[in-house]
């Protein structure tokens, strides 16, 4: 066992050999949007992104799915799967089978097993001073989801974050394989300081990140200004509140989005400093999404995360 | 002073609560009470967008936002459902199913294709949609003539998608160098939703 539950990551592994590891993982939720194949497109983009962020490559999956067949036709049933087959096809991984049960409330996800070399294991661990920090896709799904669930987000907002949250991280996995990584994770459910905070802590180092260059949907930040923030938010904060040190000044609206839980986002990739801007000129050429550097780890202030 | 009771609701419920009274009532005072911390703190964030002075209180294990208006002149319009700016705007979507321009005379076709490119930002923002499929893929690798002007467009928002089947048929899924790799159904709903499709 090279990952297992003593320390929370994105995915189990499992050495079988020498040279090859086996990878698992599995993520199922509820609907974020309203159409059904897209739907199925992010909840696949969703489970997959575990693999990418221990640095393997998804190879087989199976469907999950909870379905209130007797309030719902059966024909969006099969649109969402046809999403998460497309996305699967995309991703290069063969459906294997899968599990339905009938369920009050729809739900969508799947297992995947992926492969990695035992040595090119990717976790959370391996901060250093000096490295740098790397975001592969822009902040503030949680915010626009809630609008939307609020029917005041625009459509073609809406079009814009379901493109995003349907974008594999597949690209930015690729082009990050090419160089020497200390550690990686996907931002999902805890917001970009909550996953950012399992990093940092028991590591005995710190991180400074500059809010300005950290990306967020502009839609996001108007909206969390009209108090459309997910309740999520404010449960991550609550959390992590006391590993975050804010220098006066920078906008409280900021470090709330910086909280806000993601749907399927995107890489954070801890990388030393000689190799940080290699690696974003290569994502910015390969990657269709947004990619910054947003930051770097210090020795001091240990185990908090600075914001600037 | 209007009195909401949004406890029980979860977010954005007791915003669009709040947001309804003000804007239906034309209420310019509002004492609204929610049972969390985040609501809380989102209801002040919408009353103070819309130009209200707010004060916190607690009440029991409830939370209260009271807020006054002040009538400042710095009210924000609140999201709306459908942007407004775009709704006279028109869909255009162009498919590319080739990298070169009509029949006869390759070099000129080729030739053509990167001038129609180019003069594509002439449609402005009714240009919605710039799909590429079957030798129209070519036009998104590396060493395209037209790459550039791609970036360029892709940087103003427009949604560039490439078909994924092509790419993989000419073995170019590496070498796409812009755009969104799609698939048949998602181009269909384009071609449904736009107001025009433009095939090449």
């Amino acid at each position: 066992m090279i990952v297992g539950l003593e320390r929370a990551d994105d995915a189990g592994v499992y050495r079988i050999s020498e040279d090859l590891a086996l990878i698992q993982t599995v993520d199922f939720f509820t609907p974020i949007v309203d159409d059904p194949y897209w739907f199925g497109q992010i909840a696949a983009a969703n489970a997959l992104s575990d693999i990418y962020a221990m640095g393997g490559e998804p190879k087989t999956a199976m469907n999950l799915v909870g379905f209130p067949i007797k309030q719902m036709d059966l024909s969006i049933l099969r649109q969402i799967l046809a999403g998460g087959l497309d996305k699967m096809k995309e991703a290069g991984v063969a459906l294997v089978g899968g599990h339905s049960i009938e369920d009050g409330e729809l739900k969508y996800g799947l297992s995947v097993t992926g492969f990695v070399h035992p040595k090119r294991v990717l976790t959370k661990r391996g901060m250093k001073p000096g490295d740098r920090l790397v975001l592969t896709k822009p902040l503030g799904t949680g915010v626009i989801n809630t609008a939307l669930k609020g029917g005041l987000a625009s459509a073609d907002v809406i079009d814009k974050v379901i493109r995003l949250m349907a974008t594999l991280n597949r690209d930015a996995a690729t082009v990050m394989a090419r160089f020497p990584i200390h550690a990686c994770t996907d931002v999902t459910g805890f917001g970009l300081l909550g996953h950012l905070a399992e990093m940092v802590v028991g590591t005995g180092y710190g991180v400074v990140l500059r809010t300005a260059d950290i990306p967020i949907l502009p839609e996001a930040i108007e909206y969390a200004g009209y108090g459309l923030l997910p309740a999520g938010a404010f449960k991550n904060r609550e959390f992590r509140t006391a590993l975050v040190e804010c220098t006066p000044g920078i906008d409280p609206l900021i470090q709330d989005l910086l909280f806000d839980p993601q749907t399927s986002g995107g890489l954070l990739i801890c990388i030393g400093e000689e190799n940080a801007d290699r690696l974003l000129e290569g994502l910015v050429k390969k990657n269709a999404t947004e990619s910054k550097i947003i930051g770097e780890v210090v020795a001091e202030p240990k185990e908090k995360i600075v914001l600037k | 002073m209007k009195e909401i009771d949004a406890r029980g609701l979860s977010c954005p419920a007791p915003v669009l609560q709040t947001k309804a009274v003000v804007e239906q009532e034309k209420a310019d005072a509002v004492r609204v009470v929610v049972d969390t911390a985040a609501s809380q703190q989102n209801v002040k964030r919408f009353l103070e967008s819309q130009g209200f002075e707010t004060a916190l209180e607690k009440q029991g294990g409830d939370y209260v936002v009271v807020g006054n208006c002040t009538a400042s002149p710095q009210k924000k319009e609140p999201p709306k459902p459908q942007s407004e700016g775009n709704i006279d705007l028109k869909k255009i979507m162009v498919m590319c199913a080739t990298d070169r321009i009509g029949f006869g005379d390759d070099e000129l076709g080729l030739k053509l294709m990167v001038n129609f490119i180019r003069t594509l930002k002439e449609m402005g923002p009714e240009l919605w949609r710039l799909v590429f499929v079957n030798n129209g893929v070519k036009l998104t690798i590396d060493g395209s003539e037209v790459l550039a002007d791609l970036k360029g467009f892709e940087e103003t928002g427009l949604c560039i998608l490439v078909c994924g089947t092509c790419l993989d048929h000419f073995n170019l899924l590496e070498r796409k160098q812009v755009g969104e790799t799609t698939n048949m159904l998602d181009i269909v709903t384009a071609m449904q939703l736009a107001d025009k499709v433009i095939s090449i």
